[in-house]
């Protein structure tokens, strides 16, 4: 599934994600994942469960942030893990060889290093300007995204204001995937929205 | 059975919860806490570093893990199973909106499930997911705990007490002065934070508290 051009919705820290997941795997998402790091952790657990129904119904895919315990007490399909996150190898003797593990990198340095760690997929950004978070940083473009993409033979998921305006050129650029937050979640159609972007997608590949 | 009883006179009476407030120094307080424990008094230590992130907080735990400690002596974490599987400790300690203990329990049965409890509600839920202690307060005055309000006093730890045949820890304001009331109540043991900062003073604050502790 992570092979072909696909799309992850991301839930937004303001808005309920469970909502926000069925309308976007509604509209075509093929990862949601569970990024909360307000909530209590009953609270995402049942987040958790919930959404990896969701995501069952739809043949999608459904990855924990940060929280390596959720996952497996959810039997979510993966994690997904920042750099200040727990470190792959640790994680990955508690998941086992089944589960995803994906890792934020923000530079081709990290994601090569990801990928030696046994990474499954490396989420790469943030490529564009983007408001949903607060970024120490400058935007690392599609030069930077087509460098990682030569160097890596893992999947690449492009983040970081991300529309589908410019997704088709991430594929192009060697992005396996898009990842997006505020574009569906604040969106006033997030299932279009999501479908408008998986469209772009599509397109790119043709 | 479901363990609890064979696990209770396991469960050293004195918890040590980790300050919390050292995220600049990455829980330095704690292995320098640690590393002074009092031989042949073992202790309940509580890793509790809201602050840390996620890889800070298993290198302290790992760190942690590495020292020798008292005979006894259980390391438990706050709320992160992952993490309490990662660096092989003894057990989770769960705030009250954590994740259930019965969900926990079958990723990891072997660890031991605290539970906090500050109403007769929340004693229920811990009890029905198994938990194998209780911690309840603020009992009395403590800074740290004022936002909440009035502290919870003596005669709530003892209806608690009543109410559940689990080890109860009292926390909040104790003191070596205060521990006998709580344990005329019916608390098993005792819990506290800054009641350990000073590590020069560590050793001689456990003895002192085991002597009320164990009359």
């Amino acid at each position: 599934m992570l092979s072909s051009p696909f799309l992850c919705v991301i839930t937004d820290e303001a808005l309920c994600p469970l909502s926000l997941a069925e309308k976007a795997l509604m509209g075509g998402a093929t990862m949601i994942q569970l990024r909360h790091k307000q909530a209590s952790g009953s609270q995402l657990f049942l987040w958790a469960v919930e959404i990896r129904k969701l995501c069952k119904k739809h043949q999608a895919l459904c990855i924990i942030n940060d929280r390596v315990d959720i996952a497996m007490a959810s039997q979510a399909d993966g994690v997904h893990l920042g750099q200040q996150d727990m470190p792959i190898e640790a994680a990955r003797k508690l998941l086992g060889k089944h589960r995803i593990i994906g890792v934020s990198a923000s530079s081709v340095n990290e994601a090569v290093q990801a990928e030696k760690d046994g990474a499954d997929y490396i989420g790469f950004g943030h490529i564009f300007p983007t408001s949903s978070k607060e970024k120490d940083y400058s935007p690392l473009g599609t030069e930077t995204l087509r460098q990682a993409a030569a160097l890596l033979s893992l999947p690449i998921i492009a983040i970081g204001g991300i529309s589908h305006e410019n997704a088709a050129l991430l594929i192009s650029s060697g992005a396996s995937a898009v990842a997006v937050i505020s574009a569906v979640s604040r969106a006033p159609d997030p299932s279009f929205a999501a479908h408008k972007l998986l469209c772009a997608i599509n397109k790119s590949r043709s | 059975m479901n363990g609890n009883q064979t696990k209770k006179s396991h469960l050293p009476p004195l918890c040590l919860i980790s300050s919390g407030e050292d995220s600049a120094d990455k829980g330095k307080l704690l292995l320098n806490q640690l590393v002074r424990l009092p031989q042949s008094l073992p202790c309940m230590v509580q890793i509790r570093e809201k602050k840390l992130s996620t890889k800070d907080l298993l290198m302290l735990a790992l760190k942690a893990r590495e020292i020798q400690l008292p005979a006894g002596t259980l390391l438990l974490v706050n709320e992160r199973v992952d993490l309490a599987l990662a660096a092989s400790l003894d057990g989770v300690h769960l705030p009250e909106n954590a994740c259930s203990a019965k969900v926990l329990r079958t990723l990891a049965p072997k660890l031991i499930y605290g539970c906090s409890v500050h109403s007769p509600a929340a004693l229920h839920i811990a009890e029905e997911a198994g938990a194998d202690y209780l911690l309840f307060g603020p009992v009395f005055d403590t800074p740290s705990k004022r936002i909440y309000g009035a502290p919870q006093g003596l005669e709530k730890l003892g209806e608690l007490c009543q109410a559940t045949s689990l080890p109860v820890f009292a926390l909040g304001g104790i003191t070596p002065e205060n521990v006998s009331l709580c344990m005329a109540k019916g608390a098993y043991g005792i819990a506290a934070l800054s009641l350990f900062r000073d590590t020069d003073r560590l050793a001689d604050t456990i003895e002192e508290l085991y002597l009320h502790l164990n009359p």
